[in-house]
């Protein structure tokens, strides 16, 4: 067997591949999806939910999709859902290549991959995040209109005077280049502009919770987070046109910041899993798991008076 | 029952087992470098990215599909050679001490202590870097450094980390001079200063080099300690000691969660890797010439 001949060489492969991750300091990797042996769906079976799926991508709701997958484990012994981490960016290229059964991400699936990736992946839309933005408790501004929002990030407001505020350094804090959270916030603030290469940033950290330290440590700073973040010591939530960021307020559709959490699936998933992977997906978007959601500082989409397409317009829904 | 076997078949057996072992890692160098060029080179020859554009370029901004990577590069260099720059002279002066004044102390007390601070995790030294560096750059330079991540930052945390690796190496680097040297040096009338800088420090100096050399590699590939304390502003230049900015690493590992395989995006952060590849490379490339000429020097 010429399959026989190789596995050496496929051996010291794997252990390179392996290498060279680590060695590039590669953390969290998602696991690859066991099939379920056991599920056999033939007829009389079919109300019991059997086997294991595997779940990765976004950090940014994955308690909410470990809250889920515990409550939906529980009621469903049989079943086992691994949840891992690693962003948006791997989850999407796992349910690209099949790896995973589920893909989380915080952005549309067509704008981080190829167009023909992105065929045969299902949109499942699963709750809503609002964003805002928070700023050092010693800032002296309340709102800020969009307009003024964007100047900030526009690198062309750089002085709390401009917007109101005693005299002083306007410190913008970023999330990193490809954060779903920057990705959001810039798409709803900034309209597709982009700011000049001279402007910098006095940091870009690489998560919600590191921005909220740093916006609290540093005087005169200004970030962004999900409303889940907005609590903190040295952290004040500002409104924007005069509107607070509260779920009530994104549901009406009077607060513009806010994205779908999106868990993508595939169309040609085997049907080993699928019964499980779509059985998960209702719960997630079912009432009863809705006062989950709105506790771990997401809204329900059920909720929702409007919508947003791909391209970040909001209509009626 | 070993004893009872043939012994060219024990000699065989043991022959296999080590020559497997050296063939195993051979592959797992041959692989890893393999992989890492064919990913990091799709970038220049599939993508197009020119690659002028790619080391020379002063803007890293994704999203703009736009891929400089020179402010990682000069964010690598400037931490690792201000880092040396502050663990030098601690070091050697440290290493001189503990051979030629106070051995004793030096064995017992100086060298635990030292090889302690090689173990710990770097993701201790970045809390560190993060809670006391930090604070104590914003303190002191105020509102030129309003977070306190930066490069200076950066440097003195890569510093206190690579400050251990010097001072051993360069201790092993002082006690291999033979001490025939020091006696012939004393019996001329010079003094013990003399000594150590005329002769001992002079003729180490290939493997305090070495020393120095090995110290840059672990601070030009430490990522985690680093990127907790610099900043991670990889879009543009930074202007000064006190300005954020990114290294090759760091940026690496921010960006990878983000990136999905196969973009553009993707084989960048890989190009970045083979770069990195391939300084280390430079680096066991400087180490063993200055090991020829050592050893040439030295007769």
């Amino acid at each position: 067997m010429s399959k026989f001949d190789l596995s050496r060489r496929q051996f010291v492969s794997v252990m390179g591949a392996a290498a060279a991750v680590a060695g590039l300091g590669l953390a969290g990797c998602g696991s690859t999806g066991n099939d379920s042996s056991a599920s056999d769906n033939g007829g009389d079976g079919s109300s019991t939910l059997m086997g294991s799926i595997s779940c990765s991508g976004a950090t940014s709701f994955q308690p909410l999709v470990e809250a889920a997958a515990d409550a939906f484990m529980e009621a469903n012994p049989e079943t086992s859902i691994a949840i891992s981490a690693g962003g948006s960016g791997q989850g999407l290229s796992q349910i690209a290549d099949g790896s995973v059964q589920i893909g989380r991400s915080d952005v549309y699936a067509e704008e981080k991959l190829e167009a023909s990736q992105c065929e045969g992946l299902v949109d499942n839309q699963v709750c809503i995040v609002g964003m805002g933005p928070i700023v050092n408790a010693g800032v002296d501004v309340d709102d800020l209109t969009l307009d003024q929002l964007k100047g900030i990030f526009l690198g062309e407001i750089t002085d709390w005077s401009e917007v109101g505020g005693t005299a002083g350094t306007i410190q913008v804090i970023q999330r990193e280049a490809g954060s779903g959270t920057r990705a959001t916030f810039e798409a709803a603030v900034l309209g597709g502009e982009t700011a000049p290469d001279s402007f910098r940033p006095v940091a870009e950290v690489d998560s919600s919770g590191t921005v909220v330290e740093q916006v609290a440590a540093t005087d005169g700073s200004i970030s962004y987070v999900a409303f889940n973040y907005m609590e903190g010591d040295g952290i004040k939530a500002l409104t924007v046109d005069g509107v607070e960021p509260t779920q009530a307020n994104v549901e009406s559709g009077d607060f513009t910041i806010w994205a779908y959490e999106h868990m993508y699936t595939r169309e040609d998933e085997s049907e080993d899993t699928a019964p499980l992977t779509q059985a998960f997906i209702e719960f997630m978007l079912s009432d009863d798991f809705a006062a989950t959601v709105v506790e771990q500082g997401f809204i329900p989409m059920g909720d929702m008076q409007v919508k947003k397409d791909a391209d970040g317009n909001i209509t009626a829904a | 029952m070993a004893n009872l076997m043939p012994k060219r078949r024990l000699e065989n057996i043991g022959l296999s087992i080590t020559g497997f072992c050296v063939a195993l890692v051979a592959l797992v160098v041959v692989t890893l470098i393999f992989m890492v060029a064919q990913q990091g080179l799709t970038t220049f020859f599939v993508d197009g990215i020119n690659p002028i554009d790619f080391f020379f370029g002063q803007n890293w901004i994704p999203e703009q599909e736009r891929y400089g990577a020179l402010p990682m590069i000069v964010g690598s260099f400037a931490v690792t050679l201000l880092s040396t720059l502050f663990a030098l002279p601690v070091a050697i002066g440290s290493a001189i001490f503990v051979v030629e004044v106070a051995p004793t102390f030096g064995r017992r007390v100086f060298q635990p202590v030292i090889e302690l601070l090689v173990g710990i995790p770097s993701v201790v030294y970045g809390v560190l870097g993060l809670y006391v560096v930090n604070s104590l750059v914003k303190a002191i330079f105020g509102d030129a450094a309003p977070t306190g991540a930066g490069i200076l930052s950066g440097a003195i945390v890569l510093a206190i980390m690579i400050l251990p690796t010097i001072t051993t190496l360069s201790m092993d680097a002082l006690r291999a001079v033979p001490n025939q040297y020091r006696e012939g040096s004393y019996a001329l009338g010079c003094t013990r200063w003399q000594t150590v800088w005329h002769v001992v420090l002079k003729s180490a100096l290939p493997s305090l080099m070495t020393a120095v050399i090995l110290g840059m590699t672990r601070a030009f590939g430490e990522t985690l300690a680093v990127q907790m304390v610099i900043g991670g502003v990889e879009r543009s230049m930074p202007t000064g000691l006190l300005d954020p900015a990114s290294t090759l690493t760091a940026a690496l590992t921010a960006g990878l969660s983000n990136a999905t395989s196969g973009s553009v995006y993707y084989h960048a952060l890989w190009s970045l890797g083979l770069l990195l590849l391939a300084m280390s490379l430079v680096f066991i490339l400087i180490i063993h010439l200055i090991g020829r000429k050592g050893a040439k020097a030295n007769g």
